[in-house]
């Protein structure tokens, strides 16, 4: 039985040919897909962007979901032996219930949940996460948990936890889940593969297609399975060419950070000049991440914060004096073939952060505003004006001068200068 | 008459037929080796499956990956003045117990990452050699001692002080003979170390070895002048240099020195119309014979018969009686003529490690009056101070068990010692020995405790090079391993627990500050000795007696005339690369081609080409001499007839990549005679073996097809006209039109000049340009195949008689043509020219076609092969034949400059990233950027100041003033390329 469809031979269309398409688009996609750097920004990670929320008891949404989609938190399992805090499982159990409310009980205080997530997690949440607060009492012995819970030392927390009464084995019970949840460690969140699926899917699709088209001709019109085909592919095709281009960049990329940091209490609301803490910005290529010591200039005095309470500040104090550098999340990270300095853009072009950062002093979580592309770049090279007049560099210039003078040109922007030349920034 | 220059005596004798078969016998290999590398990629269905399979991953992770997060981990608490992205410099010293250096050491997020000469150094005066810029990568050595070590096995700190104390008090107790033995200590502060241990162990014994010994040279001043020490020499201010196989600018006791007084002399720019005049004798063909206004050839066992006719010459033109003496080889009549003519201006040196032979030579320069003129005697060199006796004495009491405990500090014997096996067997038999090495070398491996000392770039360290000039050496990184300062761990088992950096200021307080008199606070005067590195206090030595030449005339009744002419000799040098072998673990240095031979990754015996017609030997073939070898042959033309050269400092067992592979170990060859080390054997044996052995060559692949490329001209000719050997230029000039306007640079316009009068061609810019650009390291078996990857290469012509030719040098470098040929050839513009004249190189957009590299007249373009570095994101297109992928070794790399992945061409930039970062600095600073502001790594690194780089827009400037001067011309002018680099005429200083 020959399985050849007669219209298809005629335009010379085999397996061979077939092969020859599929081999191309796999090629395709291996070329991008071998490219240096990853995308970050892939449509789920995105979605977490929702714009801060400032009433801490409004952002709690349903925190258990938010703690099970949210990106890793960078804690480092701790490396201990098992036994010396091993709890019973019913503990635990019923300690994880107690924590999420789910038990019930004669208090009127909401859940521990509702203000403590279990993980970090996109949604901007200014209190600590089940798992910080797990690491930091994991070595500490159960009456200072108690303290802690019942009767804190002040400020917001005080506020919050005001007139709470919990039955020491229910606390035990807490306790015992949050020492087994910092023992696990955070668990490994898995890749989310929703463009993937639907890739393979589009691609079975494909498949089908041109099978229906060669061998089967189930279908009566082979214009259906035909448009199939095309469509899917053109689909297929847009898509390996969105993420190629998205290769590398990662535009509006908002991780979490070890500190819940927030910009816009300390360039915003308290007015702290970007160049304070970021204070190699002029003189270095790095506009510079201050270190631990600098924060403490303010901090060693401001030790709660009016929302995040004390923990997140302790956490700077704690670096400091047990000597652990803070580990932020990079967020702007140019490839490393690409040369770019501060102090360049900063100092002598005079540019205002807000250019290239976007309005930071707004953002409660930091989040990368521009694609950092190259045509991003040129294209403020080709506009910009340089300190042509006030900058006495520019004297070597004698040309571009002369014209400035005649008339002939009434700005110099970077590319009159070389700004577009390729070793201005790649060497 | 135009002259021949050739590359190679294979250009001179030409026979067409002979060559087309060449041609096509090296197409035929090279394709031969590109089928045996393409089969191995052939497509198997399997392959095409594991290709299926890689592309399905592949598109999955692209359609569905996520960034990896990368951490961005600050300061806790920022050191000052520390500036993240910026580099800092800190002043140090490098001495290697053979070459000194002041340097600055240049340190990027706390890791060294390259070195520049310190201009503030009346000693070195900026300058550096090979070695000292190749000396960071050393820091990042995996063969380093990471730990102390008992037997073999890994030990504390404290369990070895303890064991070893212990050790020690048993040999104090029972009064045994312990010997400290070591390099030349330069270094004040050890020295008082070492006296500290010393008196605390009654009894100790301390003697320095010298790899390359002046034992001879001391001897004989000590003879002459009541002292053991080394004069100081002026190059610079001598107007005639007669050198005996001293090679001054390459190996000889203080080269980087010796080169800045010696091109000094021998520029004709900025308004100097003079220069010196130097004879060279030698054997072998040396970087100073090379560029020796007249090389003569003699051999060096009748170096002393030359000497001692020479100075009866003197004698007789200066009106003393002469004395009967057999014949000189070579008439030097006119050579003791020009010599009586510079009285008080002239420098005799001898490389001899003869003491007869060097006070010879202490005789002719007393007899010129060159003493306090052209040599200092109140200016001692420290640089070598061993006795080669003491060193002879030791092994022998070590066999007979006389000696109860052994401390070796920076010495090697075991490898570098003539003999070196009986020095390993005599080791067995002391009770205790302790090493403080740095490397892993052969000679700790039989040591019973390894307690490893810092790399000079993580230590504590002074040194005195020359009477009153001191040198301080700081720590520009943490120590990497766990290693600790030689010189603490002397002075703890001297019992004064102390660490050495407050050791070395408390001792420049009570001894060196005293000197300076100028009132500051002595923390003051540390802090800013420390900062420049260095300090000059103008002590002067005394104690010298008077000239004594009573030994003269019975060495002259003594000298031996010629006894049959047939006996081969075997001479021993160091070349400028690996030298004595120190740093042969540093692949920078083992693919440094050898400014003569151009050959990289071994070492070879040199022969005459006489000599290699009559034993019928070619390039390549395996011979044994005596019974050293197997050794590959290379057709030396200048070499002297019955010489055979062959480099020392190779074949190390331990080291290299893989271990022990690179060349052969010559150290055993070396005979002594007097008490005293001889370099030159008399009588040897060479037999020719079965077999040829490949040799890295960067030779013959860039060729120049006989161009006139270096122009030269004599002092004569130049002084009647300055423009001499370079009139084609003006005939040029007109013939070259363009259809296109000149292209017209605002602002800046950068270029280059190279003073073919100064370059020495040591290769310190070859080093210098790697350790800056991250050019990578391809290996031997890439350099055959004509792959090397230098950026700025120095090309060598031969001229004339292939028995005694003259050679020329010229360094060649991208030459940023303002009419590029490359750049119109990119299908991808991948190479455009700058704003500024740069001829660009956009790496991420190269594709490989190497259109532009076939293009290029000057065949500077480099191409990726494979990845040498670990850029490439697949680990299958990484090679790594010298470890420099490894973590380790990539500390070294600049964070400024793109590490180039496989397939793309790279090539000099102009250092652009040095260019961007003062240019920045002046922009910053709302001014106008200097002349001379902007250094490249080749100009910073150049010890004869010969590379001037500058702004041509700017006509006030150096650049400018080198281009307007009438001996410059560029590269194949003729072409119409406009090149941005320019060469000035060499200009010999001889009589035609």
């Amino acid at each position: 039985m020959k399985l050849k469809s007669p219209v298809l031979q005629n335009y010379g269309f085999s397996s061979r040919l077939f092969l020859f398409i599929l081999s191309i688009s796999i090629f395709v996609l291996s070329v991008t897909a071998s490219a240096e750097t990853q995308n970050p920004s892939s449509e789920t990670d995105s979605v977490g962007a929702q714009t801060a929320v400032s009433e801490p008891d409004s952002a709690m949404v349903d925190s258990i979901t938010n703690a099970e989609q949210s990106a890793t938190a960078e804690v480092q399992k701790p490396k201990r032996k098992v036994d010396k805090y091993s709890h019973y499982r019913d503990d635990i159990k019923r300690g994880e219930r107690f924590f999420r409310g789910l038990l019930p009980h004669n208090n009127k205080q909401a859940s521990c949940t509702s203000c403590h997530n279990l993980l970090p997690s996109d949604t901007l949440n200014w209190n600590p996460s089940a798992m910080e607060i797990a690491i930091k009492y994991l070595d500490k012995d159960f009456a200072s948990f108690q303290a802690l819970v019942t009767e804190p030392s002040g400020g917001k927390m005080a506020e919050v936890h005001q007139g709470y009464e919990f039955e020491a084995a229910d606390l035990k019970t807490v306790k015992a889940y949050l020492d087994d949840l910092a023992m696990r460690g955070p668990q490994p969140v898995k890749p989310t593969i929703n463009r993937l699926l639907l890739f393979l899917f589009l691609g079975m699709i494909i498949t089908w297609a041109l099978l229906e088209l060669i061998f089967f001709h189930k279908i009566k019109y082979k214009a259906i399975p035909l448009l199939i085909f095309l469509g899917v592919f053109g689909y297929q095709v847009k898509m390996i060419y969105e993420e190629g281009v998205n290769l590398g960049r990662s535009q509006g990329y908002e991780p979490d950070q070890p500190i819940k940091f927030s910009h816009k209490v300390h360039a915003g609301q308290n007015q702290i000049d970007c160049k304070y803490c970021h204070f190699t910005v002029e003189d270095s290529k790095s506009a510079g991440i201050p270190p631990a010591d600098l924060c403490l200039n303010c901090h060693s005095v401001v030790r709660e914060g009016t929302r995040s309470g004390k923990f997140e500040i302790a956490k700077v104090i704690d670096a400091v004096e047990n000597n652990k550098p803070v580990e932020w999340v990079r967020i702007h990270d140019l490839p490393d073939h690409v040369f770019f300095s501060h102090a360049q853009h900063v100092n002598s072009g005079k540019l205002d952060c807000i250019e290239c950062h976007g309005d930071v002093a707004e953002m409660d979580v930091l989040k990368q505003v521009e694609d950092l592309s190259m045509g991003w770049c040129l294209d403020c090279h080709r506009t910009k004006e340089v300190q042509f007049v006030d900058n006495k560099f520019y004297e070597s210039y004698e040309t571009l001068h002369e014209q400035l003078k005649s008339g002939e040109i009434n700005k110099v922007t970077v590319d009159m200068i070389g700004g577009t030349d390729c070793m201005k920034c790649h060497y | 008459m135009k002259e021949q220059y050739y590359k190679s005596l294979d250009d001179l004798i030409y026979d067409a037929r002979q060559a087309a078969e060449e041609v096509d016998s090296g197409d035929r290999k090279s394709i031969l080796q590109m089928k045996k590398e393409s089969r191995s990629e052939a497509t198997s269905r399997r392959d095409f499956l594991k290709l299926f399979g890689f592309t399905i991953a592949s598109a999955a992770i692209a359609t569905s990956c996520q960034q990896p997060v990368q951490k961005a981990i600050p300061f806790l608490i920022q050191p000052e003045k520390i500036i993240p992205g910026e580099a800092s410099y800190f002043a140090s010293t490098y001495f290697d117990g053979n070459d000194y250096c002041s340097v600055l050491v240049k340190v990027r997020d706390g890791r060294p990452i390259k070195i520049e000469g310190n201009a503030l150094s009346p000693v070195t005066r900026g300058g550096t050699n090979a070695r000292t810029q190749a000396s960071v990568l050393g820091l990042y050595d995996n063969k380093r001692h990471k730990n102390p070590k008992f037997k073999g096995k890994k030990i504390s700190w404290e369990d070895g002080d303890q064991q070893i104390l212990e050790a020690l008090a048993e040999i104090k107790a029972k009064e045994g003979k312990l010997v400290l033995l070591t390099g030349t200590i330069i270094s004040p502060s050890t020295n008082a170390v070492i006296q500290e241990f010393l008196a605390a162990h009654p009894g100790a014994e301390h003697i320095q070895y010298d790899v390359i010994s002046a034992s001879g040279m001391l001897q004989a001043n000590e003879q002459s002048y009541g002292k053991a020490f080394i004069p100081s020499y002026d190059f610079s201010k001598a107007d005639l240099i007669v050198s005996f196989d001293a090679d001054f600018l390459g190996s000889w006791l203080s080269p980087i020195e010796y080169t800045k007084q010696y091109s000094e002399r021998r520029k004709l720019v900025d308004g100097q119309r003079s220069m010196s005049r130097h004879l060279h004798f030698e054997g072998g063909m040396s970087l100073t014979g090379s560029n020796a206004d007249e090389r003569i050839q003699i051999r060096l066992s009748q170096e002393k018969l030359v000497i001692a006719n020479l100075y009866n010459e003197l004698k007789k033109l200066a009106g003393e009686q002469p004395v009967n003496l057999p014949a000189s080889p070579v008439d030097i009549t006119k050579v003791a003529g020009e010599l009586i003519a510079k009285k008080g201006k002239s420098l005799v040196v001898s490389g001899s490690n003869d003491l007869e032979t060097q006070l010879l030579v202490n005789a002719i320069n007393e007899l010129l009056g060159n003493y306090g003129n052209t040599i200092r005697t109140d200016v001692h060199l420290k640089l070598r101070q061993a006795m080669d006796a003491d060193m002879a004495g030791l092994v022998d009491r070590m066999e007979a068990g006389q000696v109860d405990g052994l401390i070796l500090y920076d010495v090697n014997p075991v490898y570098d010692y003539p003999q070196g096996e009986r020095f390993k067997t005599a080791l067995q038999q002391v009770p205790l020995s302790i090493a403080l090495p740095i490397l892993g070398e052969e000679t700790s491996e039989h040591v019973q405790y390894i307690c490893p000392d810092h790399h000079y770039l993580e230590a504590w360290n002074d040194a005195e090079v020359k009477s009153g000039s001191y040198s301080l050496a700081q720590p520009t990184i943490r120590p990497i391993f766990k290693t600790r300062a030689a010189q603490e761990s002397l002075l703890k088992w001297a019992g004064n627990p102390v660490d050495f950096h407050t050791y070395i200021q408390n001792y420049w307080e009570k001894n060196i500050y005293p000197q300076a008199q100028d009132g500051q606070a002595f923390i003051d005067f540390w802090n800013s000795k420390l900062h420049d590195g260095i300090f000059e206090s103008g002590r002067k030595e005394d104690g010298l007696s008077a000239y004594n030449g009573e030994r003269v005339p019975t060495i002259l009744a003594q000298v031996k005339g010629l006894k049959g002419n047939d006996a081969l000799e075997l001479n021993l040098y160091t070349n400028v690369s690996v030298g004595t072998g120190k740093q042969a673990n540093n692949p920078w240095l083992q693919e440094l081609p050898d400014p003569v031979t151009k050959i990289c990754w071994d070492n070879y015996a040199a022969v005459s080409p006489k000599l290699a017609k009559e034993l019928e030997l070619e390039d390549e073939q395996l011979v044994m001499i005596n019974d050293f070898g197997p050794i590959p042959v290379v057709v030396q033309p200048g070499q002297e007839h019955r010489t055979i050269s062959v480099a020392l400092g190779y074949g190390r067992v331990n080291l290299g990549t893989p271990e022990g592979t690179v060349g052969k170990n010559a150290f055993p060859l070396v005979a002594s005679e007097n008490g005293s080390l001889r370099y030159t054997l008399k009588q040897v044996n060479l037999q020719k073996v079965e077999g040829d052995y490949q040799l890295a060559k960067t030779q013959s692949h860039h060729s120049m097809e006989g161009r006139n490329l270096v122009r030269e001209t004599t002092l004569e000719d130049y002084l009647a006209n300055p423009a001499s050997g370079n009139e084609m230029r003006e005939e040029l000039k007109s013939h070259l039109k363009s259809l296109y306007a000149q292209r017209k640079f605002d602002g800046f316009h950068w270029g280059m000049a190279i003073d073919l009068n100064s370059c020495t061609g040591c290769n310190a810019c070859v080093v210098a340009c790697s350790a800056e650009n991250n050019v990578p390291v391809v290996g031997k078996e890439q350099v055959i195949m004509a792959r090397e990857m230098h950026w700025i290469r120095i090309d060598r012509y031969y001229k004339g008689d292939p028995d005694n030719p003259e050679l020329v040098r010229q360094p060649v470098m991208c030459q940023h043509c303002d009419n590029a040929p490359c750049e119109n050839v990119c299908p991808v513009a991948a190479t455009t020219h700058s704003n500024e004249g740069v001829n660009q190189m956009a790496y991420n957009r190269c594709i490989g076609t190497r259109y532009c590299n076939n293009n290029c007249p000057y065949k500077v373009r480099r191409f990726n092969f494979f990845d040498y570095t670990g850029a490439d994101a697949m680990p299958g297109n990484t090679i790594d034949p010298a470890e420099m992928t490894t973590d380790l070794r990539r500390l070294v790399l600049n964070p400024d400059v793109t590490v180039r992945a496989k397939g793309v061409i790279e090539k000099c930039s102009f250092c652009i990233q040095r260019i961007q970062e003062k240019k920045l600095a002046a922009k910053n600073e709302s001014r106008q950027l200097q002349d001379g502001e902007v250094v490249p790594a080749c100009a910073q690194s150049c010890p004869a100041d010969a590379i001037v780089f500058g702004d041509l827009n700017n006509k006030e400037s150096r650049i400018s003033k080198f281009f307007d001067d009438e001996r410059n011309y560029h590269l194949l002018e003729e072409l119409h390329t406009l090149p941005s680099v320019g060469y000035l005429t060499k200009v010999k200083n001889k009589t035609v």
